[in-house]
């Protein structure tokens, strides 16, 4: 059964600032007695979840209230400060599309090389259908990804990224860069992908966006989670949203 | 393969059947046909069948690769192909989901074993054994397993699963989808006209086998002066033309044969009353009876136990009789044909239900559904217990890592993957040569050591300066998808060895040339060179972490590797220098080069170098399991 579990995560985000990787002035303040200049902000407020499978969780918010850190800590990237998680099942984080992308290599060994960083083996008929997905003519698979247009290169990555279903899959903000013709494509793409996860969540501030995907919307402003009912008991309050988005 | 528009990789599914097209038509394959194209925007689809005719192996038949197993004939409606199991093992691990129509015993001999559980299995149970009943006790337990072991059971009507004994245990895993009938094949039919009273025409599809029924039909047409087509082929074929040619009805009573799609919707168009005369309960849906309902034709069918006469309802889009009573049918039939009010309601009723409960639509949804939880709760199942990327993987993505930037150092090279051979030789030739001035003579003799020595160094040097970089370089990795960082710094070691095997090329060469060494001295310098790796990769580690947290550490590891090269033996070599030096013993690399380096040269293992070595290499190992620890934070450091 897949699941996630946070209760009362706190994240407090270390901020180093241009001298702060110094180890010489470290070692200076030191000497000279100074606080040591680690300062941290708090990324995530006290957030708990309970997500069973099915669930499709969209997180709004504007820029910096946290989306995209709490779904790294959830994938594992972020040790929380303070708090429980707990995750069962497989999880597929699809933060940024171009990681891992090398713009010399011609396109389908990128797409090679990105399944396998995913943990898949890539065959012939696999690539062919991710290179049938993008709709780019044949030819171009042997050149390299340098010489594509940027919509081009989305494309490329995009049908890699979601070639495969997973258990848990975490999406951040990036269907809007896909260009027009082909976003319609992502998106039902997308909504088979999500039918395909047991859990799904996905990070965005287009409102519309997450309501046709989600079925559960928890807004998110500086780290907290929001509820309509605001304050409270965030766990209470998370299971009303529950309900409300239903 | 024609490029579907929409084809896009979700997963693919082998269909698991006894039999394919054109070798046979009826429900079943049309069942399967449905589905491939159906789902053709989700679902890759290939089938596995086995053929007596001779046909390619391979074939692309409407679209859908087919793959086809010699058979021998058949025994007892079952293809006599004994490599089946075989090939269908074999071709399980290629797919992400295999669909068993049932029954097909051959294919339960796989389930049955245990073989192909990598994969998740969905069975179509099309219908129980009937018609070989003698022969159940051999199949049932085959059957039963491999119902056990499916992750999903789909069925057409809930009948079969409450009535059928086998379903009865694996109830919770079935799953009703009614099958879907395309409405737009008949709409044509909506506006034509009907046949005027004086129609008389009875159809009746299916494929020739005794189980259809179609003797009670010409039975039941043989007292009365309806006329009565049947559209299909088999093998009761003579059987039944007897049948006609003995009750003397030739005249209204036809075989048709098989037709195809166009004119079967015109000959069921044309008809007055569709019958479907099924005697037993392996008709368990009767999907042609449904194509008949979407035409706007009354039906005559019979009380089963299946979802025939669920399918289409008595009095409201049918009459149904009780199986293999001729009179009976006889009767509800005349009835029909003597009542075209009647039959204009009953038709209009069957379209309206098989537009309303039988849309392809449902169906295709409702299987796709079933099959992606499938892969899904089998995916769940397998992994359930492991969570992120395990060690293993971490090797895995590193190694493939690296061997991605190793074809990337040769993108638009002239040379190709030598050009870094070449680059050592020409190091090699011009260090040797001002070196041979040093010492005392034997210069030539040197080079094969100079040039393994080199090797050695341009790796440690390579993952060392690669690791105090290699995080930030993959910030992106590590942030979007969630890496561990440690696999980037696997990857630097993996990278540089691979380099490092390239550059071999040159010591090989030189060593076979010039002054072949005892071969026994290079296994007594194996541990040796493992001590070297697992040093070298502690230190990259350890390096590599406090260069990522500490950015003004790179410079100074970088002039500290420079210094090293020049106050470590490794271009020169043990007599040219003075033992005695205080940096060259207490330098750890002046043992770590030892200790591989003597025993090539000598024969014998500088015991005190290793001891050196161990002690510094258990330091390291220390410090590389805190910074372990410590990695967790990395990705604040980038």
């Amino acid at each position: 059964m897949t699941s996630i579990t946070l209760s009362n995560v706190c994240l407090d985000y270390p901020l180093y600032g241009a001298y702060d990787f110094s180890i010489k002035r470290r070692l200076m303040n030191r000497l000279l007695g100074e606080a040591d200049g680690a300062h941290a902000v708090r990324a995530i407020d006290q957030v708990s979840l309970d997500i069973r499978s099915g669930a499709r969780i969209g997180l709004f918010g504007p820029n910096g209230s946290g989306k995209s850190t709490l779904l790294r800590l959830i994938a594992g990237v972020y040790p929380a400060t303070s708090g429980r998680i707990e995750v069962r099942g497989r999880v597929m984080p699809l933060l940024g599309l171009s990681a891992g992308a090398n713009l010399d290599l011609v396109a389908t060994d990128n797409i090679s090389l990105l399944l396998r960083i995913g943990g898949r083996r890539p065959t012939p008929a696999i690539i062919d259908d991710i290179w049938a997905f993008t709709e780019l003519e044949d030819r171009m698979r042997r050149l390299p990804l340098r010489t594509f247009s940027s919509g081009m290169l989305m494309r490329v990555l995009f049908a890699t990224a979601t070639a495969f279903p997973a258990d848990i899959l975490l999406l951040d903000e990036w269907l809007s860069v896909v260009d027009e013709r082909f976003s319609a494509k992502a998106e039902r793409r997308l909504l088979e992908l999500v039918d395909g996860a047991a859990i799904v969540m996905l990070a965005s501030h287009d409102q519309e966006l997450l309501r046709r995907v989600c079925n559960r919307i928890v807004p998110l402003d500086r780290g907290r989670i929001v509820g309509a009912e605001g304050g409270g008991e965030t766990d209470r309050s998370a299971r009303k949203l529950e309900e409300i988005c239903a | 393969m024609d490029a579907a528009p929409a084809s896009s990789r979700r997963f693919s599914v082998l269909h698991v059947f006894k039999v394919f097209y054109p070798d046979l038509f009826g429900g079943t394959l049309t069942v399967i046909r449905d589905i491939c194209a159906g789902l053709a925007h989700a679902v890759a689809s290939s089938v596995l069948v086995c053929s007596d005719a001779p046909r390619p192996r391979h074939e692309i038949v409407n679209g859908i690769p087919v793959e086809r197993v010699r058979s021998l004939g058949n025994l007892f409606s079952l293809p006599i192909a004994p490599t089946y199991p075989f090939r269908l093992w074999r071709r399980i691990a290629a797919y992400d989901l295999v669909a068993l129509h049932a029954p097909f015993p051959l294919a339960d001999l796989v389930f049955a074993c245990g073989l192909g559980r990598a994969r998740p299995l969905v069975v179509h149970w099309h219908a129980d054994i009937v018609s070989h009943g003698r022969l159940r006790w051999l199949v049932e337990p085959l059957m039963r397993r491999t119902l056990q072991r499916a992750e999903a059971i789909i069925v057409s009507d809930a009948a079969l699963a409450t009535r059928t004994a086998l379903l009865r245990d694996v109830a919770n895993k079935c799953h009703v989808v009614p099958f879907g009938v395309d409405l737009r094949k008949f709409a044509a039919l909506e506006n034509s006209e009907r046949p005027g009273s004086a129609g008389r025409r009875v159809v009746a599809c299916g494929r020739l086998v005794p189980y259809k029924g179609f003797d009670v039909l010409i039975r039941a047409a043989a007292d009365h002066d309806f006329e009565v087509r049947i559209i299909g082929e088999g093998r009761e074929r003579a059987h039944l033309q007897q049948l006609i040619d003995g009750f003397g009805i030739a005249d209204r009573v036809r075989l048709l044969g098989s037709l195809c799609d166009d004119e079967m919707v015109a000959e069921i168009g044309a008809a007055d009353v569709f019958v479907m005369p099924s005697v037993t309960n392996a008709e368990t849906f009767g999907l042609v009876q449904l194509e008949a309902m979407a035409a706007g034709r009354p039906i005559v069918n019979t009380a089963l136990d299946t979802g025939v006469p669920r399918v289409a309802r008595d009095g409201r889009e049918a009459v149904t009789v009780p199986p293999g009573d001729a009179v009976a049918l006889a009767g509800a039939i005349n009835a029909l044909l003597a009542d075209p009010a009647r039959r204009r309601r009953m038709g209009d009723a069957a379209r309206q239900r098989a537009a309303t409960h039988f849309a392809t639509a449902a169906f295709d949804q409702g299987i796709e559904r079933i099959y992606r939880r499938a892969v899904a709760a089998h995916a769940a199942a397998h992994r359930a217990s492991e969570q992120g990327v395990g060690l293993l993987d971490s090797v895995r993505i590193a190694a493939a890592l690296a061997w991605s930037d190793l074809r990337h150092r040769y993108v638009r090279s002239l040379l190709g993957p030598f050009w870094m051979s070449i680059q050592m030789a020409i190091m090699v030739a011009v260090l040797g040569s001002v070196i041979s001035h040093f010492g005392p003579a034997g210069g030539l003799s040197r080079l094969p050591m100079l040039a393994l020595s080199l090797t050695a160094w341009t790796f440690l040097n390579g993952v060392v300066l690669d690791a105090t970089t290699a995080l930030q370089a993959s910030a992106s990795l590590i942030k979007d998808r969630a890496l561990p960082p440690v696999v980037f710094l696997l990857q630097c070691c993996f990278r540089q060895g691979l380099f490092a095997l390239h550059n071999a090329y040159v010591p090989l060469a030189l060593w076979l040339a010039i002054d072949p060494m005892d071969v026994g001295g290079v296994f007594a310098a194996l541990p040796g060179v493992l001590l070297f790796i697992a040093f070298t990769f502690a230190a990259s580690l350890v390096l590599g972490a406090l260069a990522t947290r500490f950015r003004d550490l790179k410079p100074i590891i970088e002039s500290c590797l420079t210094l090293a090269f020049l106050a470590s033996p490794v271009i020169w070599s043990p007599e040219m220098i003075d033992r005695g030096s205080f940096i060259m013993r207490v330098n750890p690399l002046t043992h770590l080069f030892a200790i591989w380096r003597e025993p090539l040269a000598t024969g014998q293992v500088p015991m005190s170098s290793v001891l050196y070595v161990v002690m510094s290499l258990s330091v390291l190992v220390v410090a590389s399991l805190v910074t372990l620890s410590r990695l967790r934070k990395a990705a604040f450091w980038i």
